[in-house]
């Protein structure tokens, strides 16, 4: 029996398909079983992403209809052969979704799954609670700034009002990554400090990752940035998906600026 | 040259009430026979006759080589000990005003008020927590909010309590709080003969828990 993790944020474009590919790719990596489940229907990124978009022949939303079954709708990852990818319908809109059929598709996934990943849409409609509806934890994707932060909050309170396990009595954990943090601007000010944010959202940190460019790139080629073992966003997954595995991994600051051999040699010269 | 120093107790005082203050003495002497009794203005036969008779000893309308005015060590006596006891004092005092302006139904709230959340609350509300940026709180009676709110407060009561709230936006009674004049502690905000009136309330924090 696994854990289903939705993957929210409330705003788009901080991180959230991004995230939730790496986290897939790096709890694989840890041996668990993971599939990864995109619920952004109607615009579904998760495939490029993770560079399976040409294999895509039933999606999600042929699972929950049950014109195919897990079996043949799962792609399995290039990377590694524990991740598995349900991809979001292209064709259709959210308004397929309905409860009956999500919390059917979700236990199914969970009897086969360690680790069942629900790649939330942007926004907090239907689509969006769809998708918490039936999670057991929740992983809030922020970058440090105020809109981010703000539709996190939102987010949360729809994630604590309309959860199913908040329906009975129980509560769905929460975790916050603070994503794309320059630890430049976070020291000269410009950029929330990850204690205000989690300050303001009251959860718990999960993991903080650092802006890489190399993300983008990684992104395009259908290569999670987790498999760049030099990158420092990959490093930072790597770091998370140890914890989400049980392992008990430090918290890396990443917020103080890097003060290597040449920064301290050019500081010397100043 | 011989020389010796002493510290006198000295009681000054100024006399309008003659037989007052001999009444005074009279209960007081045990107190006072030790002390220079200096009386300031004018002094009459019988005041000096009595003093003499009471063996008290006594100057008129001396200049005392003091540091500082009497006055100045009195108020600098007050000013600590109202320092001190200020909190506990006003809090008491406060409580005291407000209770007679509290509402039947106090709602009591521990928890987060994150964005998109509207409370509409018929009465009083006492919240011990947060309210983020979003977040909309309503009351028909008093409100009191014991930490930072950045979302909007629409209090319809006597009174309200707020710390200080840079990016909240305050409306009481339809009327907007410019939340510059909130202090850093606890701020009492209410309605004074058709005036808004911000009172910061507490120069320290208060534990709630």
């Amino acid at each position: 029996m696994g854990i289903v993790i939705a993957v929210i944020s409330g705003k788009g474009g901080v991180g959230k398909t991004t995230a939730t590919a790496n986290l897939g790719l790096g709890i694989a990596m840890n041996g668990k079983k993971c599939v990864l489940v995109d619920f952004d229907i109607g615009q579904r990124n998760l495939d490029m992403i993770l560079g399976l978009e040409n294999r895509v022949v039933y999606d999600m939303v042929q699972v929950m209809e049950g014109e195919a079954n897990i079996k043949q709708a799962a792609i399995k990852s290039k990377a590694n052969e524990n991740l598995h990818f349900l991809a979001a319908s292209q064709t259709k809109d959210k308004s397929v979704l309905d409860s009956a059929k999500v919390e059917k598709l979700v236990a199914d996934l969970k009897e086969s799954y360690d680790f069942v990943i629900l790649d939330a849409p942007a926004g907090i409609e239907s689509g969006y609670e769809h998708t918490i509806e039936f999670a057991d934890a929740a992983i809030v994707v922020v970058n440090p700034e105020v809109s981010s932060i703000r539709d996190a909050d939102r987010a949360i309170g729809i994630l604590d009002s309309k959860s199913a396990k908040v329906k009975n009595g129980e509560e769905v954990a929460k975790y916050l990554i603070i994503n794309r943090i320059v630890a430049d601007m976070v020291e000269s000010g410009e950029m929330l400090k990850s204690e205000d944010i989690l300050e303001i959202l009251n959860i718990k940190l999960l993991g903080k990752v650092p802006e890489d460019k190399g993300v983008i790139d990684a992104s395009n080629q259908g290569k999670p940035v987790i498999l760049d073992k030099k990158s420092i966003a990959g490093q930072a997954y790597s770091r998370i998906a140890g914890r989400l595995c049980g392992q008990k991994v430090d918290m890396k600051d990443i917020e103080v600026a890097d003060t290597g051999v040449f920064k301290k040699l050019a500081g010397m010269f100043k | 040259m011989k020389s010796k120093q002493y510290s006198v107790k000295v009681y000054e005082t100024t006399i309008t009430d003659e037989s007052k203050f001999m009444d005074f003495f009279d209960s007081n002497y045990t107190l006072f026979k030790d002390h220079l009794i200096v009386i300031q203005g004018t002094m009459s036969k019988t005041i000096e006759n009595y003093l003499v008779n009471k063996k008290l000893k006594y100057l008129n309308d001396v200049v005392l080589p003091k540091g500082r005015t009497r006055k100045a060590l009195e108020d600098e006596l007050n000013f600590e000990k109202v320092d001190i006891a200020v909190s506990q004092q006003i809090t008491q005092n406060e409580l005291e005003r407000l209770s007679t302006q509290l509402q039947n139904n106090l709602t009591v709230m521990d928890e987060m008020i994150r964005s998109g959340r509207e409370l509409n609350i018929q009465g009083d509300l006492l919240l011990l927590n947060r309210v983020n940026s979003g977040a909309t709180i309503k009351t028909t009676g008093n409100l009191i909010i014991t930490k930072v709110v950045e979302g909007s407060i629409r209090c319809y009561g006597n009174f309200m309590m707020l710390t200080a709230s840079p990016k909240a936006n305050i409306v009481f009674h339809n009327v907007e709080v410019d939340n510059n004049l909130l202090e850093e502690r606890l701020n009492r905000v209410e309605f004074t003969n058709n005036e808004i009136i911000i009172t910061p309330v507490l120069k320290k924090e208060i534990n709630w828990a």
